[in-house]
């Protein structure tokens, strides 16, 4: 019955790697940058959901549209007012920008919050749900399910709108989506948009789950990359994958050896790295094609 | 100027980055004529395509559509003005289905919903396999079949002028003639088009005009027969006459 918890737990903390990691790899698949301040906004959004905790005591939850959409208005104010800027410069020179942008966030909440653990905690915090033998806390449990929901509406969304197809051709062919009349500039703002408002709602999901503190976008990004790389760069099928998989592990590892949890991130970033670069979903038809 | 212009290029010069790649090139198409651009290998004939449909801007000279000025506007503009570009190569999104392709060239008329469902049933009509693969993914057809469904794209939005670079590249000999009847059947629709072809007896022989370009200028231009049977021609680029 462990084994089935341990599973379950799992599958809950892959759906939110996955929700966040998305956002990630549409970013990259899109602009070809790699938004290593994808934890800062995670945490700045968590943050932000604490104060209004803090001073209104209001349900965390009603805050997910609220958080999405200022993040996503942020990410792109970002990408409109300095990526694009630096984007002619290759990706060297826009991971150094988002370092920065990560490192000007963690400064600007350190002096904000200080840097002492938060915690949101509604009337359900310390609640589970109990199935026969099963344990789930109902925080984690919450988070979960409402990351898979949302990332399957971002999806069905990418998938059948217009505004997502004109960013999913971008992202696999940025000449033919010119020759369309697709603009890439346009195409581009919206995909940061995006992939910054799932950290804004998986700021909100975080928030219910774990203390958080400004310095804790590290251990994000840090799982957030290890995600991306296994998954392939730029191939959401392959984050959400990758995502369950380094979830469940992670889930596994915690349990059973949980000195050895954390270094399942660092170490599948380094063997994805060393040999098999594209991960397990990367595409290799694209050079040929495009 | 002649009344029928559609096109004019004057003293185009442009590049990427590195040296120019067009030094000065001028330019005249009329309408509904068919104009083939040959020339050998890197002579700058898919930049002039780039240039006219606003992938790549012009470093100076000017490029005028009837009487507006298209140098250096965005694509989508050029596009909304009537000109489609079907590229060298690589011009489909790989990992999307063959329907969802040929609707993305649709793009600029996605809320005329009634106008894109008709456009994309002529194109079905017209190109089998846009219906027959309709829900492969483009990047696993074959070169031959992605140039028809690249082709059919840049058919949705009814253009005026149609740029075509190399339509033949990879194509069978049936294929071939069937793009050529497509190329023909635009012309006496009143389209204006221009194409690049490496088969000069192909080009020339659907083509109403024929240029000859050379280190990115125009060497030579006349009417399609006089550049097919030109010796210079022949010496030039060839390398032997033209087979008839
Ligand atoms: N994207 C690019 N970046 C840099 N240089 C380019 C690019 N595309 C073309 N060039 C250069 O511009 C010159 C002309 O290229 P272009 O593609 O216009 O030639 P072309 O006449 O179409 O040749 P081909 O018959 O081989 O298709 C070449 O020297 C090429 O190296
Ligand atoms: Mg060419």
């Amino acid at each position: 019955m462990q084994i089935v918890q341990v599973l379950a737990y799992g599958i809950l903390l892959g759906g939110i790697y996955a929700l966040l990691a998305s956002g990630v790899t549409l970013i990259f698949g899109v602009l070809d940058v790699v938004n290593v301040a994808q934890g800062a906004f995670l945490v700045f959004s968590a943050l932000f959901t604490w104060q209004i905790w803090d001073m209104f005591g209001m349900e965390p939850l009603l805050l997910i549209p609220v958080m999405g959409a200022m993040m996503g208005i942020i990410g792109w104010a970002i990408y409109r007012g300095m990526l694009i800027r630096v984007a002619p410069q290759g990706p060297g020179m826009t991971v150094l920008l988002m370092f920065g942008v990560a490192l000007t966030m963690e400064g600007i909440l350190n002096l904000a919050f200080g840097n002492k653990f938060k915690s949101v905690t509604p009337a359900y915090f310390t609640e589970s749900l109990k199935l026969g033998e099963i344990v789930l806390p109902y925080p984690q449990l919450i988070s979960g399910v409402l990351a898979i929901v949302v990332l399957g509406a971002i999806y069905a969304y990418l998938r059948f709108s217009w505004a997502g197809r004109a960013l999913r051709a971008s992202s696999q062919n940025r000449d033919g989506a010119a020759l369309v009349g697709i603009s890439h500039k346009k195409a581009a703002g919206f995909a940061f948009a995006i992939g910054a408002a799932t950290a804004g709602v998986g700021g909100v999901l975080l928030a219910i789950m774990y203390p958080i503190f400004p310095a804790t976008h590290y251990e994000w990004i840090a799982r957030l990359l290890g995600v991306v790389v296994l998954g392939g760069f730029g191939s959401i099928p392959g984050a959400i994958i990758a995502a369950l998989l380094l979830g469940t592990m992670e889930s596994f590892a915690s349990t059973f050896v949980p000195q050895w949890a954390p270094l399942f991130f660092y170490g599948t970033i380094l063997l994805i790295l060393v040999f098999r670069p594209q991960g397990i979903m990367g595409s290799k038809t694209r050079e040929d094609v495009a | 100027m002649s009344e029928s212009t559609v096109l004019t290029m004057d003293k185009v010069e442009a590049g990427y980055g590195g040296g120019l790649v067009l030094q000065g090139l001028s330019l005249e198409l009329a309408k509904g004529t068919i104009t083939c651009i040959v020339g050998p290998n890197g002579a700058g004939k898919s930049t002039v395509l780039r240039v006219i449909s606003g992938l790549l801007k012009p470093s100076s000279g000017t490029v005028t559509l009837g009487s507006e000025a298209i140098g250096g506007k965005a694509p989508a503009d050029i596009l909304r003005l009537g000109i489609a570009q079907v590229p060298q190569s690589g011009a489909l999104f790989p990992d999307m289905s063959v329907h969802e392709n040929v609707m993305l060239g649709g793009y600029p008329i996605r809320r005329e919903r009634a106008l894109l469902k008709s456009r994309i049933a002529m194109v079905e009509e017209m190109m089998p396999i846009v219906k027959e693969r309709a829900h492969d993914k483009a990047g696993n057809l074959s070169g031959g079949q992605r140039r028809m469904v690249e082709i059919s794209r840049a058919l949705i939005l009814d253009p005026s002028l149609v740029l075509m670079d190399e339509p033949s590249l990879g194509l069978d000999p049936k294929s071939v003639a069937k793009v050529a009847a497509v190329i023909r059947n635009m012309a006496s629709e009143g389209r204006t088009v221009l194409l690049v072809e490496q088969n000069v007896r192909l080009g020339m022989n659907l083509a109403t005009h024929g240029v000859v370009m050379e280190q990115g200028t125009v060497r030579l231009t006349g009417d399609a027969a006089g550049i097919a049977d030109n010796p210079e021609v022949a010496s030039m680029y060839l390398g032997k006459a033209i087979e008839k």
